[in-house]
């Protein structure tokens, strides 16, 4: 009965609390609303949000350079990408600089502007909030043009192919040549990623996993027994002289198109299909691409 | 094993960066800690109301969703992003969440110790004619410092492995070095190991924590 009294008077004082100092939480409560609204970038901030004068300030001058995000981008005097490790669009170079196709391009791009170019490493779940909260500008990463990424984020054309392919443990390689075949198996697939679109469109098993690296660890350590990632990570990552020396990759199951995401709205998405229509025509996009062997994927811009 | 000074290099790097977000963390969240304590032992009703509500909000949503809303609510809602897309910003929105966070939780563990030591010896101040503020200092303080060290090392512990919850907001510290060999770094890519062997770095610095705050501990013991 005492027990009972407590929790009673607990939760009744908790009330209270609730009631009394309310006020206090109305800013937790109206965030999740204005975060749904905050996929329209040019929309002026309410000001009853920012407290002191001089953020107001800061806050509606950036309002006004988000209808252009080509001034916005000039005004900083720098270009922020987002990207992840992935060889061989975005990776370290021995002495730490980014490199890659996608790195090269994005230096290209940012000269072309006359700005400076800085690579920020993000997490790719985060990458939509990334770009909406401004703290990146564009997500240059090998990044599958799939219809999710298109209605949030406004997309240049593709400058790349890719394709689905299935990794299994070389062993086993030959009874996995078909689509027939596959299943029975247990996939591990990167959730969000078009591997797992393709998995559930097929109607394979298919576990989600944090990223492609893990769905190898996966097949790796053999909790799972079939992976499906991107042909060009494939190629880099999987079979002999890499890490993953005894997995081997089959067949492809679809194929697919990178581009590059930039805010909704955004002007920088026809500034940068200018740029590469320019790049692909003096033969700059090709011979970059050739540095790191991905030529034969390259999409002809016109 | 060609592999594992490079490993060991990149997981260093990031381990500093842990180092980095625990000792900012504790050199915030002590003093604000003791300053939240006291406003929710305050006499003033609404300011302890108050306090008892952020600290409840605080201790009551999880420290991975305040770490996403620090970083990216000034952006995403403000349309102002304060942190920016650097290493720099990421550190200090990371630092705000945990001091925040943390001083939270010390303030809890502060009252106890405070309310710990017997009323009587307030009182006792009070009749020799002393200030709340010596009361305070000179009666108070340090029963409670000796009183609110076990449980105190248990949150720094537990901070010092909770700083990997910053990955989140692409901080790049131990688990994330240790993670990115999994998909490709410094030349290495496709090994598992290196994220596992990150629990050496945790354990031994853990241990060191121990034996020191142990330390304390007993040169604490003087009086009872």
């Amino acid at each position: 009965m005492k027990k009972l009294m407590a929790i009673a008077l607990t939760a009744a004082m908790s009330l209270g609390l609730l009631a009394g100092c309310g006020s206090s939480s109305s800013t937790a409560s109206e965030a999740p609303a204005s975060s749904a609204a905050s996929s329209a970038v040019s929309e002026t901030p309410a000001s009853s949000a920012v407290s002191s004068a001089a953020e107001e300030a800061a806050a509606s001058s950036t309002a006004d350079a988000a209808e252009s995000d080509l001034e916005y981008v000039k005004a900083n005097g720098k270009l922020v990408v987002g990207i992840t490790d992935f060889a061989p669009m975005d990776y370290k170079d021995e002495s730490g600089n980014w490199i890659g196709f996608d790195a090269d391009m994005a230096k290209a791009f940012a000269e072309s502007l006359g700005v400076e170019v800085e690579f920020v490493e993000i997490d790719w779940d985060n990458k939509i909030l990334e770009l909406d909260g401004k703290t990146i500008d564009c997500v240059w990463n090998g990044m599958t043009l799939t219809d999710e990424v298109k209605s949030a984020m406004n997309c240049t054309g593709a400058y790349l192919n890719n394709a689905q392919i299935v990794v299994v443990p070389a062993d086993k390689a030959d009874q996995y040549q078909t689509e027939e075949s596959l299943a029975e198996l247990n996939f591990a697939v990167e959730a969000g990623s078009a591997g797992e679109a393709v998995a559930t469109e097929k109607g394979l098993n298919a576990t989600p996993v944090k990223a492609q690296a893990d769905a190898l660890m996966e097949v790796a350590a053999g909790t799972s027994d079939a992976a499906i990632i991107d042909s060009l990570m494939a190629a880099a990552m999987v079979g002999e002289g890499t890490g993953y020396e005894t997995l081997t990759y089959t067949i492809g199951l679809s194929t697919e198109e990178y581009g590059v995401g930039f805010r909704k709205g955004s002007d920088l998405t026809d500034a940068l299909n200018d740029f590469f229509k320019s790049a692909y025509a003096d033969g700059s996009m090709q011979t970059i691409a050739e540095t790191y062997g991905v030529q034969a994927a390259l999409v002809e811009q016109q | 094993m060609e592999q594992m000074p490079i490993v060991v290099n990149a997981l260093n790097v990031g381990f500093l960066q842990t180092l980095k977000l625990f000792f900012v963390t504790l050199l915030g969240a002590f003093p604000l800690g003791l300053i939240i304590a006291f406003g929710s032992m305050s006499k003033f009703k609404p300011l302890s109301c108050l306090v008892k509500i952020i600290v409840w909000i605080v201790r009551g949503t999880p420290l991975m969703i305040q770490l996403l809303i620090i970083y990216y609510f000034p952006g995403l809602v403000l349309h102002n992003p304060i942190w920016g897309g650097g290493e720099a910003g990421r550190f200090a929105a990371a630092s705000v969440a945990f001091i925040f966070n943390y001083s939270c939780y010390f303030s809890e563990i502060y009252r106890g110790g405070i309310q710990g030591v017997p009323v009587g010896q307030q009182e006792a101040g009070l009749v020799l004619g002393m200030t709340k503020s010596q009361i305070f200092f000179k009666v108070t303080l340090l029963q409670m410092i000796k009183r609110i060290v076990p449980p105190m090392s248990n949150e720094i512990i537990t901070l010092v492995k909770d700083t990997s919850l910053a990955r989140i907001i692409a901080l790049q510290e131990i688990i994330w070095a240790g993670q990115a060999f999994m998909k490709g770094s410094n030349g290495i890519s496709g090994q598992i190991w290196p994220l596992f062997f990150t629990a050496v770095y945790y354990l031994v610095f853990n241990g060191l924590l121990t034996v020191l705050l142990g330390k304390l501990e007993d040169k604490l013991n003087y009086f009872r």
